[in-house]
């Protein structure tokens, strides 16, 4: 591609229709500009177009394309061809510094990126004039190409901030160091003089500020790693003038706007950075000047409004106070009474307040306002770094805060008594401010687990809290409701069972409420509440207690549902989940009603699962709700089918992937009711769940084999009767899922209840071919977690169908074929099995081949007679051998790529343990010494010579322990 | 664990980690780039001049003629003595001035050749001091001045020198020779094959003056310095013994020296520090780590770090020489640098076998550390959060317990908000190893409550926003694995439309497991 005017005219006109809205234009321009970008001058020629194009469109959009092209194709992936040639990136480095700081601002900020992705690839060693480069554009004078150079540096350093050391890294920032520090600084100090000088030009001043937040912003990347030399000799300039900067202020630099924060505050923002960072890691170089920095940033919050567009800063410059204020050697800066009273008074109640921002949110964006007020996402409000203050302050001065603030607390419920129309901010800033003060630790699991012991909790509840939860109106003063039940809520461990008894009914009745907040919290404290546990393990809050109030509970939660915004509040449906888990026996009167309302908004929601929360609760609570009501009368399961299955089949056929998952647990609850047999209804739907695309997802594997399995325990004669062609499917169901190493496991719990439940002729054909697939597995690639499973199942197998069958099977594949399992797997792993119903299997099946397998006797096998003993006895007495091979820790992680739904797991539709040997062996000890004694009277004195010539010492001693236990002798 | 490749390449250097028994403790990382002002305690044994009088025995500068550089080099090069001599005092005044000694002036004046050949002159004792004393002054500047120094073939003088009666004649030559090995580790070895080390040596005896003995240990401690190479193990093997004699003195700039020497020689991988246990040094080393001298106590300090970062036997030698008594009052040390070091070995000492770990906590070591993670200076907060980690990773369950019993895990949960992102993923380490401790008491659910009540979790969960990569996906895990909601839990195979196809495949081959 040539550097001429024909190319260029020709990339114009298609960079034109890239812009175009009609795809049709739009997209074969975007096609033909992607075919010619590896041509050598096509990066040039877009330069050339951004710097010299007649059309300001065309310019911009050529710099957008050039940023894209150079972060798409600069960097150089090994074994993959160089996509930009070595002239056009010699040329680009030559000229884009120039370029940039010529250009137009909007121009300049792509080329910006575009240095520093360069920058990233090519800084130092490739690049080693850039910074000569920028740093003689200093020397210009003019603000604007300044500005350039210091955004473009702040581009290119800012990953100090966040990147370990190496030497790698600290060489580049070295020689960042000795070429631009002290020109920087130079910057810095010429830049505030000017500042002076243009202390009346407003458009002048803004350039500089904005120069000053990039200088300081590159003093937090440069300082970060550790502290330079050349900042340490120069610590005394850089802290000076960020100390003037801090108490600086202008009257042309404050904005209007309320929202956006101002030059100023960015600014200074950037300095209460700086200082946190030098107080925290270089503190012995920063003590002489930190406690200046204290006195400016407290009177900085003193004077600072309550503008949304100062949040960032008031934060910022909190959290230092409250950094500073928990370090010993600190503490004298804070100690004195009047200090102290003032922080608390200007510092931390103002920013407490409830503010107009958060009234605004309260009624018209309350998923945001419980978000940042209940689960904590409040990281940079100011009412969360006052909260962080008061704890910093508490560390040492528990006791004078505790009293300031209770005259706080006091005077402004006094001032809300006065008036409650008026000051009932006041009290939202009392409770506020109670809260803070109290909570010393905290869960999501228990609220408060610890509180400040100078505050009456249960004083404050009774005299202030109570009241407003008990005044009959509940849509009056939704903001204190709010407060008042999230005070029951969070100090829920704090209050006495009796208060909390008598905060029920209250809440109940505020699930009327019409203020979203106000029923959201409502639902989410009775949930907790009800999580509580008492003594004996059991719930804190008894079904009998809740008796006089359930009928109203179960009402008002699915009335809460209708109300308007709440269609799919999660924190009711959890609720309702909750209040179904407590009351157990006493909702059965109600599920016939309760049952249409849950399917009908089941079928609602899955038009579209958007609230995947609330979706999983709802599920959750339909299997509580089939769990307990067939309980106590398992035939009502019909009923239930009836009523879900519509819903089910539609889930289904419009194969919503969310609900997939959870209608496979819920089936398998509800097959699993049935006594053994299938109802027809199920097996119309089993050739469906064989389909290949429902087990490409991850996330339906574990509920679909279960279901499966479900359908071999009720039905495993049905299908050999009615469903035989659709055996081959479901062992290659098996087939698919032993051929990962994610998803073996669930092929082997298929495989064992095929095993277990299908009659043994309509399988017999496929035995041979079962083997010889674990096998090849075996052979190609062995984890621990498949042979643990391989064994459980041969072993299970051995019990089913008998040791000579398991010995005949395995040498028919591959002649001495048993011999090698025996030796080179059965041996040397059976100590990695684990679980109780899995050791049995194991126990029994190697007890029979031990004692029922005659090759064992007489062929070469017998060698391995005495070993196989051994290991069995090793099993019994050993502790599990729970190593694994270093490679195999990341196998799940790797095998499982792409996946995107977890397995949404339902508490309520849990399976229950299944042992498929079940009563008829309690003890496999004693199994054992009873199959040796009976297979030593069939053939006398071979068993006690193979014992006495190599079984070890100790094994010999345990299994003479065996012998006595069973009370039997070896003849 | 996904934080494995990172903190690995620190943790692999800890001995008993990443399944490799012949990995080491954390060496000293000085290797490394440093942003920081050198350390003034160390720069300056480097090189020394000499500004000030040596005694009185000889013409002090006050009575030196003050002479112009042309008049310098005119008596120097002058065929009289007597000229000769004072040309050199002259210029040794010159270059014993404190502040900008004019060193490049007399070398571009061509003067070192003269005043090399001036050396060997035994009949003028006067002429060979004054020489050797212009040439220590030029050989303490840059390197590029010793270079000049050594290049004019001073290094054979100076060895031959060393032998003078003149006593003050032969510290001279101690002194320029210290110099010279001072440079860095090839003229280090240029002077150890020339056969430096058995000439200083001869000059060790009982009656030997104290001052003398300085200037020779801190020589000695220059031949043991520089690594990149090490001195050669011969040269190392010959000056031990003298250096360990001269450890059991008790002027402290000796000690001060020797203890230098000893922690160069100890700063290597285990078969150096092997050859200093050897000695049987180590309970000396010890006793000095609580000299009162700072200048002492920090090269002992910095020896005993050294040693416990090497294997457990040789760790367990400092262990046994009570080490662990006095790690705790440098823990407590005035001096930010001194507790620093302190908690570095400490951190060493923690990544070993389990009964050192039990021994570090019988010796009361928890409680200073849980302090100065709470309130110690930021280098010293980065090993004590080490120590946390390595004693997590190779502790025993109760161990481990008995550490967040101490307030450990509050503390390190406090640190999470550092501005250093690898400082936060060793404590995600520990955190981890935390957690699987507890699930080995089937406690990971108490574990995630406290770690909530602590702040820990707001805090990790903020740690997914980290634009450091590494640290973001050890957060991720620890939510995902440890505090998911309590209760929402969270080869191809042919196939047709319907289902999925049970075959074997044809080929025939043998299994062989």
């Amino acid at each position: 591609m040539e550097l001429n005017d024909a190319n260029l005219q020709t990339l114009t006109e298609f960079l034109r229709k890239t812009l175009d809205p009609d795809p049709a234009v739009r997209r074969p321009a975007e096609k033909f500009l992607e075919s010619v970008e590896g041509n050598q001058n096509y990066p040039l020629l877009l330069l050339t177009m951004l710097e010299k194009s007649q059309d300001q469109v065309i310019r911009v959009c050529a710099a957008v394309t050039f940023k894209n092209y150079i972060k798409r194709n600069w960097r150089i992936v090994e074994d993959e061809p160089n996509k930009v040639s070595d002239a056009d990136r010699t040329a680009i480095k030559a000229n884009i510094v120039n370029l940039m700081l010529s250009s137009p601002e909007q121009i300049q900020k792509q080329l910006s990126d575009a240095i520093s992705i360069i920058g990233r690839e090519d800084f130092p060693q490739k690049w080693p004039d850039l910074l000569t480069e920028m740093v003689n554009r200093f020397r210009s004078g003019d603000f604007h190409i300044i500005n350039g150079v210091l955004r473009t540096a702040h581009s290119l350093f800012k990953r100090y901030r966040h990147e370990f050391k190496s030497n790698e890294l600290w060489t580049e920032i070295k020689l960042v160091l000795d070429t631009f520090a002290l020109p920087l600084t130079e910057l810095f100090k010429a830049t505030i003089e000017l500042c002076q000088t243009h202390a009346t030009d407003v458009n002048a001043l803004k350039v500089l500020f904005s120069s000053l937040t990039l200088i300081s912003k590159l003093f937090y990347s440069l300082n970060f790693q550790d502290l330079p030399e050349f900042f340490e000799d120069n610590m005394e300039t850089w802290m000076t003038n960020f100390h003037g900067l801090l108490t600086l202020d202008n009257k042309l630099l404050q904005t209007n706007d309320e929202e956006e924060a101002g030059l100023l505050e960015l600014l200074k923002s950037q300095i209460c950075d700086n200082a946190a960072l030098y107080a925290q890691k270089y503190d012995e170089e920063f003590q002489p000047y930190l406690p200046r920095f204290v006195t400016a940033i407290w009177n900085l919050l003193v004077s600072t409004g309550q503008e949304v567009k100062y949040d960032l800063l008031v934060s910022n410059a909190i959290q230092f106070l409250a950094s500073v204020c928990e370090r010993p050697h600190y503490k004298h800066l804070f100690e004195d009474q009047n200090t102290l009273t003032s922080i608390c008074e200007k510092v931390i109640v103002p920013n407490m307040e409830f503010r107009s921002a958060d009234e605004e949110a309260f009624e018209d964006n309350s998923e945001e306002y419980i978000r940042r007020d209940l689960e904590g996402s409040d990281i940079d409000t100011r009412r969360r770094a006052a909260c962080d203050l008061v704890r910093g302050l508490c560390k040492f001065f528990e006791g004078p805060v505790t009293a300031i603030f209770s005259g706080y607390v006091n005077s402004m419920l006094g001032e809300y008594a006065k008036s409650p129309g008026q000051n009932w901010k006041h009290k939202d800033a009392a409770i506020y401010l109670v809260t803070s003060l109290a909570s010393k630790a905290q869960t999501q699991k228990h609220g408060i687990t610890q509180a400040n012991e100078l505050v009456d909790l249960n004083e404050f509840f009774v005299n202030h809290i109570l009241s407003d939860l008990k005044s009959p109106n509940v849509n009056e003063f939704p903001v204190l409701k709010a407060d008042a039940i999230k005070y029951v809520m969070i100090f829920r461990s704090q209050l006495p069972k009796e208060q909390l008894l008598q905060a029920v009914p209250l809440l109940i009745s505020h699930l009327q409420a019409e203020s979203t907040v106000e029923h959201t919290y409502a639902a989410h404290a009775l949930e907790r509440l009800f999580t509580m546990r008492g003594p004996n393990n059991s719930t804190l809050i008894t079904p009998a207690e809740m008796a006089p109030f359930t009928e109203q509970l179960l009402n008002n939660l699915f009335k809460a549902l209708a109300l308007p915004g709440s269609e799919e509040n999660e924190y009711i449906m959890k609720a309702i989940m909750r209040s179904f888990s407590l009351l157990q026996d006493a909702i059965v009167p109600y599920i016939p009603t309760l049952i249409g309302q849950l399917t009908h908004k089941l079928l609602l929601v899955s038009k579209n699962p958007s609230k995947p929360h609330f979706n999983h609760y709802l599920f959750e609570s339909l299997c509580l709700s089939v769990r307990i009501t067939c309980k106590a009368n398992p035939t009502t399961v019909s009923s239930f089918e009836e009523a879900l299955f519509p819903v089910f089949t539609e889930i289904l056929q419009n194969d919503v992937q969310e609900f997939l998952p959870y209608v496979f647990q819920v089936m398998s609850l509800l097959l699993e009711i049935h006594s053994n047999s299938i109802p027809s209804s199920y097996m119309a739907l089993f050739p469906h769940l064989l389909q290949p695309v429902l087990w490409e997802r991850t996330g339906n594997i574990p509920p679909l084999v279960r279901l499966l399995q479900a359908y071999l325990e009720k039905g495993g004669a049905s299908i050999a009767s009615s469903a035989a062609d659709k055996i081959p499917g479901l062992l290659g169901v098996f087939q698919k899922l032993i051929a990962s190493k994610a998803n073996d496991h669930q092929g082997f719990y298929l495989i064992n209840s095929i095993i277990e439940y299908m009659p043994t002729e309509s399988i017999t054909q496929y035995r041979k071919q079962i083997y010889i697939l674990l096998f090849q597995r075996l052979q190609g690639s062995k984890t621990t977690k498949f042979i643990k499973s391989f064994l459980v199942f041969i072993n299970l197998y051995c019990v089913k169908y008998g040791a000579i069958a398991l010995q005949e099977m395995f040498d028919s594949i591959q002649p001495k074929m048993f011999g090698m399992v025996l030796e080179k797997i059965i041996i040397p792993e059976v100590q990695k099995v684990s679980g109780p119903v899995e050791k049995k299997i194991c126990a029994v099946g190697i007890t029979k081949i031990l004692t029922e397998c005659p090759s064992m006797m007489d062929t070469e096998y017998t060698k391995l007679w005495t070993p196989l003993l051994q290991a069995l006895i090793g099993f019994f007495e050993l502790p599990e051998d729970d190593s694994i091979p270093d490679d195999e820790h990341f196998i799940d992680i790797e095998d499982t790529p792409g996946y995107q739904t977890a397995f949404s797991q339902l508490a309520f539709a849990g399976k229950k343990e299944h042992d498929p040997i079940g009563d008829a062996v309690g003890n496999p000890k004693i199994l054992l010494a009873q199959s040796l004694h009976k297979l030593s009277t069939a053939c006398p004195g071979r068993v006690p010579s193979m014992l006495s010539t190599s079984l070890n010492a100790d094994a010999l001693q345990f299994l003479q322990g065996y012998l006595q236990a069973a009370t039997v002798q070896l003849v | 664990m996904p934080t494995k490749n990172v903190v690995d390449a620190r943790i692999s250097k800890f001995k008993n980690k990443g399944k490799d028994p012949a990995t080491l403790r954390e060496k000293r990382i000085s290797a490394c780039v440093e942003l920081r002002k050198a350390n003034k305690d160390e720069n300056f044994l480097k090189r020394r001049n000499i500004s000030v009088d040596l005694s009185s025995d000889y013409i002090s500068n006050e009575m030196v003629a003050s002479l112009v550089i042309e008049d310098i080099i005119k008596d120097v090069n002058s065929n009289c003595r007597e000229s000769q001599t004072r040309g050199c005092q002259a210029a040794r005044k010159l270059l014993s001035q404190e502040r900008n000694p004019p060193l490049k002036e007399i070398i571009d004046a061509g003067l070192l050749g003269r005043f090399v050949s001036f050396l060997s002159m035994d009949d003028e004792p006067n002429l060979q001091f004054e020489a050797a004393w212009a040439l220590t002054n030029i050989a303490s500047g840059t390197s590029w001045h010793t270079q000049q120094v050594v290049e004019h073939g001073a290094v054979p003088s100076f060895i031959a020198l060393l032998a003078s009666p003149m006593l003050h004649i032969s510290e001279q030559a101690v002194w320029a020779l210290g110099n010279i090995a001072g440079d860095g580790a090839s003229y280090r070895d240029i002077l150890i094959e020339c056969n430096v080390v058995p000439a200083l040596l001869a000059r060790i005896s009982p009656d030997t003056p104290v001052g003398y003995l300085r200037n020779l240990t801190w020589t000695l401690s220059n031949l043991c310095r520089n690594k990149n190479p090490f001195p050669p193990l011969s040269a190392v093997l010959q000056m031990l013994p003298s250096l360990i004699q001269l450890l059991h003195l008790s002027d402290k700039d000796i000690l001060s020296d020797a203890c230098w020497a000893i922690s160069y020689l100890s700063d290597g991988d285990n078969e150096r520090i092997d050859i200093v246990v050897r000695t049987g040094i180590v309970p000396r080393l010890v006793e000095l780590m609580s000299h009162k001298e700072i200048s002492v106590m920090t090269p002992a300090l910095r020896s005993i770090g050294n040693i416990v970062s090497g294997s457990d036997l040789q760790t367990q030698v400092a262990v046994d020489a009570e080490v662990l008594k006095v790690i705790p009052v440098l823990m407590k040390h005035k001096k930010p640098s001194v507790q620093k070091e302190a908690a570095w070995a400490l951190s060493n000492i923690a990544a070993g076998p389990c009964r050192q770990i039990q021994q570090l906590i019988t010796c009361g070591l928890l409680p200073p550390l849980v302090e100065q993670l709470r309130n110690g200076d930021f280098k010293t907060q980065r090993e004590a959060v080490w120590a946390v980690t390595n004693f997590t990773s190779g502790g025993t369950v109760e161990q481990v317990v008995h550490l967040v019993q101490s307030g450990a895990l509050e503390a390190i949960i406090n640190l999470l908000q550092v501005k250093d992102a690898k400082v936060i993923l060793v404590i995600l380490e520990a955190i981890n190893n935390i957690f699987m401790a507890a699930e080995k008491l089937g406690e990971t659910e108490k574990l995630s409550l406290l770690v909530e009540e602590l702040g820990g979790l707001d805090r990790i969960e903020m740690l997914q926003n980290h634009d450091n990569e590494l640290v973001y996906q050890a957060a991720h895990t620890l939510i995902e694995k440890y505090f998911g909601d309590g209760d929402v839990v969270g080869v191809k195979v042919e196939s047709t439309e319907e289902a999925f196809v049970f075959k074997t495949s044809d080929v025939k081959r043998t299994f062989e497991f």
